[in-house]
């Protein structure tokens, strides 16, 4: 499952909400395999959006999204969000579900159903699905409690693990530490940063903290009035 | 005040419908023939008063002379003979003229043999209402995978579905099975069949209706991995839906043993059959056993499904 990171092109991208809300006009950047990027941005100003058009899950009015050269509206799009791991401002986690399972989740592309069904995943898929749990902090006694009896900060961790488990070529990541403590936020990104590099995946995580983007990110977006804003790029690679 | 006066008429203006039904309706309802229930002697043969249905019958009596290969010294178990002398009136084929004699018959008598035939038709009356749910998930569930806006199959699959489900609710059982009865005969098969297809169209619609009603925001989380729509299904719908389904399906188990005691009176097998049969030969005891069975199976039953309930909700 591990590979090499996708690149992703976003071009002249216009995204526009059911309601008619506006949120881009003519966007545009090019990221490199493997880099992670913070996005920054006010609240409302379509982090949340864009991400969702990276992955495939809102259709441009206009413009363009390649992730690894391949366009997110054509029919194979699947193949490719096979290899994207995605969290949640709002976790979206099954509630009923136990904790392990909404992870083991996060495989559902890449094993067959029955083994969904009947919760036979290959000792492999297992470990690494526990092995991650454990580093976000979250304890063996969890793994078997119903997703929705988690706290806000527990849930969000559920969901980073679901987003990792696959190991995905591109993470993108909606505020994967907003209902964290300090300590417990930079814990967990630096986790994400480890996870990147070891499998070379690109990141896309937004971030309301530009001091934590500073350190966790290879490269800062900023989306401001529909686009991102030029020029307050920071190219600063960090040693780790 | 002069609203108040417009408005006096027309309060009491519900009365006339009823006035004109008693007026109309009444006699032809024949409502006098409620007091020939609690007559002593009826006047007809058909008409037997509640008096005879009282006690329940739960003894059978076979006449030993249909009975060849009885042998008296090893009788079943719990049996006994009874002979009785009872007079007869025969045409005797010489005179042409009735005579009466007295007859000595002897009957092969169990105390409680009626109970065990109404206990096997109990239980076939079970088996009906389960194997009726059996059939309606497997007709119902693609149908509710079709119908269901959150499985998300094309537009017109999910319209025909939801005509089909309509369509099979609006089918009554008793009328199914009436015609089923008519199409391959008496018995159980026709009963299985009526209830299945009746419930089908409850089982499309309630499934499909818990299907929408789950949290769409983790299944389109799920759908976005690329995941393909049976495994979306298996890991983001079913931990959401799995009580209901439970909970639909026991409502319709529950129903459809109720609705299996009923339609053996068109000839689709179970306790209602018996209990048609025996009305027509004016055996009215054994109706009463019948009816007693059916109270305490249905009485259990509902027990049985609250205790369920109540279980799945903690
Ligand atoms: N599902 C939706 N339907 C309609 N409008 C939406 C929807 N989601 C977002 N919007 C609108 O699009 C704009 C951008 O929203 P988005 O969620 O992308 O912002 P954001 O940068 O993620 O904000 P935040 O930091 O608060 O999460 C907002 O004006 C919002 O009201
Ligand atoms: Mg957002």
């Amino acid at each position: 499952m591990s590979g090499t990171g996708f690149s992703i092109s976003v071009r002249d991208l216009s995204l526009r909400h059911g309601n008619g809300d506006v949120v881009l006009t003519g966007a545009a950047v090019e990221v490199a395999p493997g880099t992670i990027c913070a996005l920054l941005g006010a609240s409302g100003s379509g982090k949340s959006s864009l991400l969702a058009a990276l992955g495939g899950r809102l259709a441009p009015v206009a413009g363009q999204v390649l992730i690894g050269g391949r366009p997110m509206i054509s029919r194979s799009r699947r193949r490719v969000q096979a290899r994207i791991g995605t969290t949640y401002q709002d976790h979206r986690l099954v509630a009923q579900a136990t904790v392990l399972d909404n992870v083991l989740a996060g495989l559902a592309p890449h094993v067959p159903w029955w083994r969904c069904a009947t919760g036979r995943y290959a000792p492999a898929h297992l470990t690494r699905a526990t092995d991650l749990l454990e580093r976000l902090g979250l304890h063996a006694a969890l793994h078997h409690r119903r997703a929705g009896s988690l706290s806000g900060g527990q849930a969000q961790r559920v969901g980073i693990a679901r987003a990792l488990v696959a190991r995905p070529s591109l993470l993108l990541a909606d505020e994967p530490i907003a209902s964290l403590d300090p300590q417990t936020a930079r814990d967990v990104l630096a986790l994400i940063a480890r996870e990147a590099r070891e499998s070379g995946a690109t990141v896309v995580c937004a971030l309301h903290q530009p001091e934590l983007a500073a350190t966790f990110a290879d490269r800062i977006l900023t989306l401001h009035e529909g686009a991102f804003r030029a020029g307050v790029e920071q190219p600063q690679r960090s040693a780790a | 005040m002069k609203a108040e006066a417009r408005l006096m008429p027309k309060q009491g203006l519900w009365l006339v419908p009823v006035v004109a039904l008693i007026a109309l309706s009444a006699p032809r309802m024949e409502f006098g023939r409620v007091g020939l229930a609690f007559a002593s002697d009826a006047s007809a043969p058909d008409i037997a008063g509640l008096a005879r249905f009282w006690p329940p019958q739960i003894e059978t009596r076979t006449d030993i002379a249909n009975l060849p290969s009885l042998d008296p010294d090893r009788l079943p178990p719990f049996s006994r003979l009874e002979t009785s002398t009872a007079p007869i009136r025969e045409l005797d084929p010489d005179t042409l003229e009735t005579t009466t004699r007295m007859s000595q018959r002897t009957w092969l008598v169990s105390p409680l043999g009626y109970l065990g035939d109404v206990a096997l038709r109990m239980v076939e009356t079970i088996e009906i209402g389960l194997w009726g749910t059996l059939l309606a998930v497997v007709a119902g569930l693609p149908l509710a995978f079709a119908r269901s806006r959150a499985i998300g199959l094309p537009f017109a699959l999910q319209i025909s579905a939801r005509l089909s489900c309509a369509a099979l609710r609006a089918l009554p059982e008793l009328l199914v099975a009436l015609l089923l009865v008519g199409a391959i005969g008496f018995g159980p098969t026709a009963g299985v069949l009526a209830l299945g297809v009746h419930a089908a169209g409850f089982i499309g619609r309630f499934y499909a209706d818990a299907f929408d009603d789950a949290d769409q925001h983790p299944i389109e989380a799920i759908r976005a991995t690329g995941a393909g729509r049976m495994s979306v299904f298996i890991v983001a719908v079913l931990p959401q839906v799995r009580a209901s389904l439970a909970s639909a399906t026991l409502y319709i188990l529950d129903r459809n043993v109720r609705m299996a005691t009923v339609i053996g009176i068109v000839g689709a097998g179970g306790i209602g059959q018996e209990l048609k049969g025996r009305i027509d030969l004016y055996e009215f005891g054994h109706a009463t056993t019948i009816v007693i069975a059916i109270f305490i199976v249905v009485a259990i039953l509902d027990e049985f499904a609250a205790h369920l309930r109540k279980r799945q909700s903690s």
